[in-house]
């Protein structure tokens, strides 16, 4: 055993080392002869595509999966967690990218959860707590209730969660997905405090500009293999994401470079580019003093009025839950608005079904795709000309060659690819569902207006330069685009005007230029411009 | 009105109230967990026959109430594996459940009482606390009770303190409504659970028992009547709060009382309307009164890490 080496040797090993993992579920390896090691001090980034395998590393490392090959080493000794309480035992805390709260519990409570037995001490927690804050800057009242905070609170509450075990490896997995600017830099400053105390972070992500600002090392996972490590990351960036894409950068579709932050983002959204054709504008859809009043009397939506022109490409910006879905949703026909007109042209599709709205011209690409935008049990054919089946019928019947037969040309089309026309909607990755479902609602015959709801979550380089140029090539056929996202990069590349929601407000518009980025950042945190 | 009668109405409010208070707050609990439990009418009516059985067979109704108890828990146990470790449909297996016991202590029933059926079985003791039962007129009438109504009233303060004050208590809370946090904190979700509908599988056999050996001292084929669904719907109307749930059941139980006072005041109601009354009072309650989004975020749904 290496317990009985010199002390000096224990220092210089690694604090955790994994050799040669392997996980597979079912058949799809996740992770395929990984090796790496974390020193103690260091904050490492595991870089990667989604799909790459960095989420199942940090489950292996925190104990909520295990690894079916190779092994791991922590503090010297060999480490085989059976589940999260060895992990935590050991001085491991982990960060997950979805948040995991009880919403109707205190912050205390939600801290305490697990980590104490018999009697709560809330007033010893809170206290803790407050010293927490002093320390890391991390303020928070610990007898509010989740359910009352921000995002960037429920984040801080999930690191706190960590912190107060005093963990010797932090990992975090994904934390800044979906943080505003100064909240990120709030949490890389962090990460840095945890690692200058001689402890090791793990932070996973795919946001170059967070590798360059505080990485010490960095492994890069690309189908669930380690392609590429370095010890000097802000200066091997180009060739890290060439191993993370497996692609030269420089082919590499501009708008989705600058999504993951590559180069300085330059705007190449539709209105600069065709100055020679002067556009005549045409208004397509109105939205008027939309408002949405939840069941409780809550306001989500609150007096939105929008013209999106034709050929035109308007963003919606701001933080998740800010009244994006109740915007998409009542514009799919999905919600009944409370107040409020919608027009699209002359015709007025306030509250008309999805059918009629379908009809009318408007395409629907919404958020959450499995849930309302395709039925993951049918085949592709039927998922993408899910709308028009009616076409394909003869006597009633579905005549599925001719269906299959136009499938097939829309998915070449569209680069959608599958088993065949007849392959199973779930077998499909998430790319290809996603273009499937743009490649439906874009060639709706009459399509005047596309709303797409963070049309590109999920999807990896590839797969987002398609929708980019499938949207763009919309919008040059004189289509209006209402483009609804979390992601200000892309709205910056993708969009001509960006409006900013905040707790259901327009707080402010402007055009779609990366100057304006830190402005609509504030405006994204409820700061008016 | 005269106030020996209101006195009495009260009284008999409470006795009726019991075996929905002592399901309602196990019931309760095993929801907060996550798990709906709809066979506990089913470890009613076992507790009901067993504690029966027991207390005829011994002669001791403390010895029966201890068999009731202790019969039950397999059923809890099964109903445990089937919604977490087999994942099954909480609400199908628990009426699965329920069927099967109404035909297993029918069955039973005839088999070892035949033809001595209604003979009488030696019941639990009635106390009368020392000063709120002196009160005069009211004092025996509502305060003169079955003790295992009183140690379940401790019982149930107990589980009020437990889950406002203990790390248990914050556990289960967390293991409805967000379960991955549970899991991520290291605690098992699975454990919790299973604790949670053996609890609620003791909590119903207090409430069998009274049936059988507290209230009436007898035990009649499908004794229960619905009253398990009651105690669910008490539940559900009371919010998922302890609190709530105590009022949902002593109205219950106060409209189940309306049936026998009525008719001695001689207002003429159909007495199968009363009857109706307190499933009638559930049946809005369930249906929309109360807001759905109350309930647990998992309710029902097994967990999957």
């Amino acid at each position: 055993m290496n317990m009985a080496s010199a002390p000096a040797e224990i220092v210089a090993e690694p604090l955790l080392s994994l050799s040669a993992i392997t996980k597979r579920f079912g058949n799809f390896t996740a992770l395929s002869d990984v090796s790496l090691d974390i020193r103690p001090g260091e904050i490492h980034c595991i870089l990667g595509e989604n799909g790459a395998g960095k989420s199942t590393l940090c489950n292996l490392i925190f104990g909520v999966h295990r690894p079916d090959g190779g092994s791991m080493r922590y503090r010297g000794a060999s480490f085989q967690p059976s589940g999260p309480a060895d992990s935590l035992a050991q001085g491991i805390a982990m960060v997950h990218q979805h948040f995991s709260l009880v919403p109707d519990m205190s912050v205390v409570d939600n801290v305490l959860l697990g980590r104490q037995r018999g009697l709560l001490n809330r007033a010893e927690c809170a206290r803790q707590l407050e010293k927490l804050a002093v320390d890391y800057g991390l303020p928070l009242d610990p007898f509010a209730k989740i359910e009352d905070l921000s995002v960037g609170e429920r984040q801080r509450v999930e690191i706190v969660k960590c912190l107060i075990r005093d963990p010797s490896l932090f990992v975090l997995d994904e934390p800044t997905a979906v943080l505003l600017p100064d909240e990120i830099a709030a949490l890389l400053d962090v990460c840095h405090r945890v690692a200058s105390s001689g402890r090791a972070v793990v932070l996973v992500t795919h946001k170059l500009a967070e590798i360059k600002k505080i990485a010490d090392r960095v492994t890069v996972l690309r189908g669930g293999r380690v392609v590429a490590t370095s010890d000097k990351p802000a200066a091997e960036i180009d060739a890290l994401v060439r191993a993370m894409i497996q692609g030269n950068v420089d082919t590499l579709d501009q708008s989705a470079a600058s999504i993951l932050g590559l180069e300085p983002v330059k705007h190449i959204g539709h209105g600069t580019e065709n100055d020679n054709t002067p556009k005549t504008k045409v208004e397509a859809l109105q939205i008027d003093g939309l408002t949405v009043r939840d069941y409780q009397g809550v306001t989500r939506l609150d007096n939105f009025t929008l013209t999106v022109d034709r050929g035109e490409i308007v963003g919606v910006a701001g933080v998740e839950g800010n009244g994006q879905s109740e915007l998409t949703a009542v514009l799919a026909g999905m919600m009944t608005p409370s107040e409020g007109k919608i027009y699209l042209g002359d015709i007025n599709l306030t509250a008309k079904s999805p059918k009629e709205i379908t009809a009318a011209g408007v395409g629907i690409v919404p958020e959450d795709r499995h849930a309302v935008g395709c039925v993951t049990g049918m085949s592709l054919a039927e998922n993408i000309y899910l709308n028009r089946l009616d076409e394909f019928t003869r006597f009633g019947f579905l005549q599925r060659s001719a269906l299959e037969r136009e499938a097939a040309a829309l998915m070449q089309r569209f680069d959608v690819r599958a088993r065949g026309p007849g392959a199973l909607f779930s077998s499909l990755s998430g790319g290809n569902q996603q273009k499937a479902v743009l490649a439906r609602e874009i060639t709706l015959p009459n399509l005047t207006c596309l709303v797409a709801a963070q049309p590109t979550r999920g999807l990896d380089v590839g797969a987002v330069a398609a929708v980019y140029s499938h949207i763009r090539a919309a919008c040059e056929r004189g289509v209006a685009i209402l483009l609804v996202s979390s992601e200000l990069d892309e709205l910056l590349t993708v969009a001509d005007r960006i409006v900013v929601l905040y707790r259901g407000r327009i707080m402010g518009s402007c055009v779609a230029d990366p100057d304006r980025r830190e402005a609509i950042g504030a405006m994204m945190a409820g700061q008016p411009q | 009105m005269t106030w020996e009668l209101f006195a009495v109405f009260l009284g008999s409010s409470i006795r009726l109230a019991t075996p929905l208070l002592l399901a309602g707050i196990g019931e309760m609990v095993s929801e907060r967990a996550g798990v709906l439990n709809m066979s506990i009418e089913g470890m009613m009516l076992t507790a009901a026959f067993a504690a029966a059985v027991g207390s005829w067979a011994t002669g001791d109704p403390m010895l029966g109430l201890l068999i009731g108890i202790i019969a039950v828990q397999p059923i809890a146990l099964l109903q445990a594996v089937l919604s977490n470790t087999l994942r099954a449909n909480q609400i199908v297996s628990g009426i699965g459940i329920n069927i099967l016991v109404l035909g297993a202590t029918t069955l039973a029933y005839r088999e070892i009482f035949g033809a001595r059926s209604r003979a009488e079985i030696p019941g639990l003791a009635k106390i009368k606390p020392p000063l709120l039962g002196d009160i005069p007129v009211i004092g025996s009438a509502v305060f003169e009770q079955v003790w295992l109504l009183y140690a379940g009233i401790a019982l149930i303060v107990a589980t009020a303190l437990v889950l406002r004050y203990t790390s248990i208590g914050i556990a289960i809370q967390a293991a409805g409504a967000e379960p991955k946090a549970v899991d991520k904190s290291g605690l098992s979700v699975t454990r919790i659970r299973y604790g949670c509908v053996l609890f609620a599988g003791f909590m119903a056999s207090l409430s069998g028992a009274f049936l059988s050996i507290g209230d009436i001292h007898t035990f009649t084929e499908g004794m229960t009547r619905g009253a398990g669904y009651l105690a669910i719907a008490s539940v559900i109307f009371g919010k998922w709060r302890i609190g709530g749930t105590v009022f949902a059941s002593l109205l219950f139980g106060a409209a189940t009382a309306l049936q026998f006072q009525l008719p001695a005041l001689g207002i003429a109601v159909p007495n199968a309307l009363l009857i109706m009354l307190p499933y009638l009072l559930a049946l809005l309650a369930v249906g929309g009164l109360v807001g759905r989004q109350l309930a647990p975020a998992t309710l029902g749904e097994p967990y999957r890490r």
